[in-house]
């Protein structure tokens, strides 16, 4: 170990103190500044990855549209399904309806689905009823649009497709399809649980008179963060069909996700540097009281390098103790999330946001190596300069006046 | 004739003051051979500390040119000896607060280049021979003034310097205190073969080394 290094750990942490005041709070500063950052960071990529999951889950990874209803929906789930690049490959055909009990209605944008495939997404969000006991004659409701038609599980709801209108028109009593209420779903995105009615695809069929058609196809991709490349080259050959990559599907939505987390990641990043710059005046005033010994150490014939390494070495060890610190922390802070918001709930007497607003059960969580690794980074650099900045202005000053020094 | 370990040539210095340049050493001139010793004395401000500061290499001189012996360097300018042609011993001890009293004396030779276990050894065998063989992990706080400056004499050793630059070592200290702090110095700089030059305001202490001088005027003139 350099003498310079041995020092500057002495001088933060001098022996025989059992509590090493401008070392404890300089590592705490910059430890809180480091956790709050990456706690932000980490939940809101938690909330990110949440919102990327379900618009896939509602969406596929890619979908596959066209101008008109696709003649033999069947034939081309089988060809692109056998593509390598594709996991699987099913119908959709989804139309906004009146959805009717009694005194109360509402919009639902319904959608017809295969009830035998064990990897339909909505089978994860059911919230009462079962997903199994859908057929012909059953419907499945978002929460929220249940709510609205005031029914509940075994309650009969009544469906107005536009279809329904065309045979107004040519003259015949439209009636209304009938549906017992068998399953209630909650995925926690408000404009599905509004809105959302899930029946099976051939009763869809019939009643938005599609006959052999579909209005488009969803695939499961096996590298669904390839999904944009991988749609462009599934397009080839098919140039009458779109094929949307689940990233551009809510485009904007996305794109706010991670706007709000860059503008949080900025005004984080100014606490580390509050933090910074209380260490760099705390270090300033340590060398100022130190003047004298960067005499003595001229004395002794130590290079000027060495001097600005001696402090500089202070501040950088203050960041990146402090630096681990916050991980730590940071990690500590997460474990135990649910409990401190609970804690924070009752004190201060608010209802469950997360619950209530965003619909997740838990705080939703994504650590993120990159964030970590960011923060870390400016961390180090901003604290290197607080230590770096008193260390020149020491080194660069004359040892016989630096020792006349008080 | 014994080696020269320290020659200054018209050295002058003044300083900046309020009511303008203020000369404090117009023409000092003075060579110190191996292993003697030599005494400075003045009245308080007349300039021995700006003295000792050129001499060994911590300020530039205005005008004249200092040499000093360093091993295996021949003469050369104080500022590139610093460390190992010359100790430095204050007044006021000058100890790295957060180091013991072996890790003090240890600090001097790893600045110059010495590895960890040779300057712990080197330290060790200096703090045993100032008679601090009992405080070698000692920190500065816990040692008297005395015991202070031992440490800081043993310091000023380790890298085996041809001159030793003391600045009023017994200056905090009582007499008795004082006297054997002045024994110690003139036996270990004279058993290390070092060369001494001792700033004292102390008529007695400055009759005990070989050549005497008093700094006046900006001139060393011998006593
Ligand atoms: N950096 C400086 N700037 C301005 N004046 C200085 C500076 N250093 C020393 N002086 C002045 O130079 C003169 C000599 O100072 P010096 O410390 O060398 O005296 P001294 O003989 O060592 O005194 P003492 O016996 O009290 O230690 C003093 O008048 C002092 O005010
Ligand atoms: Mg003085």
């Amino acid at each position: 170990m350099p003498w310079f290094l041995h020092l500057a750990l002495r001088q933060l942490f001098p022996p025989g103190k059992r509590f090493p005041a401008f070392a404890t709070v300089s590592i705490l500063g910059v430890a809180l500044g480091v956790a709050s950052l990456l706690v932000v960071q980490t939940v809101m990529n938690g909330f990110g990855e949440e919102h990327r999951l379900r618009i896939r889950e509602s969406f596929g990874d890619c979908l596959v549209t066209g101008p008109a209803p696709i003649e033999k929906p069947e034939a081309l789930a089988k060809e692109l399904a056998a593509r390598p690049e594709v996991a699987s490959a099913s119908l959709f055909a989804e139309g906004p309806a009146l959805a009717r009990n009694g005194d109360f209605s509402g919009i639902a944008q319904v959608r017809g689905i295969d009830p035998t495939d064990p990897g339909q997404p909505a089978r994860k969000y059911v919230y009462g009823g079962r997903f199994d006991d859908l057929d012909d004659g059953r419907i499945i409701l978002g929460v929220g649009l249940a709510r609205a038609l005031r029914v509940r599980i075994g309650d009969r709801v009544e469906v107005w497709s536009p279809a329904m209108a065309e045979r107004a028109e040519k003259g015949k009593a439209p009636l209304p399809a009938e549906f017992e209420v068998c399953a209630v779903i909650q995925t926690g995105f408000t404009e599905v649980d509004n809105a959302a009615a899930l029946i099976p695809l051939r009763r869809f069929r019939e009643i938005w008179n599609l006959g052999p058609r579909a209005h488009g196809l969803t695939l499961r991709l096996k590298e669904p963060a390839l999904a944009a490349a991988t749609a462009g080259r599934l397009a080839v050959g098919h140039p009458e069909l779109r094929f949307r990559p689940w990233q551009d599907i809510k485009k904007d939505f996305l794109e706010a996700i991670r706007f709000e987390k860059t503008m949080l990641f900025f005004l984080m990043f100014i606490i580390t540097l509050v933090a910074s710059f209380s260490i760099g005046s705390t270090l300033f005033s340590a060398v100022i009281r130190r003047s004298r010994e960067v005499g003595v150490l001229a004395s002794l014939g130590a290079a000027r390098w060495q001097v600005v390494a001696l402090f500089g070495l202070q501040g950088l060890l203050i960041g990146a103790l402090g630096t681990l610190l916050g991980f730590l922390l940071t990690w500590t802070i997460l474990s135990f999330r649910d409990g401190i918001l609970g804690a924070i709930n009752s004190l201060f007497g608010g209802g469950d946001m997360v619950a209530n607003v965003y619909q997740f059960s838990k705080v939703p969580l994504h650590y993120d190596a990159s964030d970590f690794f960011i923060a870390a980074a400016f961390t180090l650099l901003t604290t290197a300069i607080a230590g770096l900045v008193p260390a020149l202005w020491a080194a660069g000053r004359k040892p016989s006046e630096a020792m006349r020094d008080a | 004739m014994p080696d020269i370990v320290l020659q200054a040539r018209g050295l002058a210095k003044a300083f900046a003051s309020p009511a303008g340049r203020l000369p404090v050493l117009t023409d000092v001139s003075l060579e110190v051979f191996a292993g003697e010793s030599v005494s400075i004395r003045g009245s308080s401000g007349s300039g021995k500390t700006t003295l000792l500061q050129q001499l060994g290499g911590l300020d530039q001189p205005d005008a004249g040119e200092v040499r000093i012996l360093a091993p295996g360097a021949g003469l050369v300018a104080p500022r590139s000896s610093l460390g190992r042609g010359v100790g430095f011993v204050f007044q006021n001890y000058q100890l790295m607060p957060e180091l013991t009293a072996l890790e003090n004396v240890a600090l001097a030779a790893r600045v110059a280049g010495a590895s960890a276990s040779s300057a712990t050894e080197a330290a060790r065998a200096l703090l045993v021979q100032v008679g601090l063989g009992a405080r070698l992990e000692h920190l500065p706080a816990k040692l008297s003034g005395g015991e202070c400056q031992r440490v800081a004499i043993a310091r000023a050793l380790v890298n085996r310097p041809s001159l030793i630059l003391a600045d009023e070592p017994t200056g905090n200290l009582d007499e008795r205190t004082g006297a054997e702090i002045m024994d110690l110095l003139l036996g270990v700089v004279a058993d290390r073969g070092a060369a001494l030059i001792l700033v004292t305001h102390s008529r007695e202490f400055a009759e005990r080394a070989a050549r005497r001088f008093v700094l006046s005027g900006g001139v060393l003139s011998p006593a």
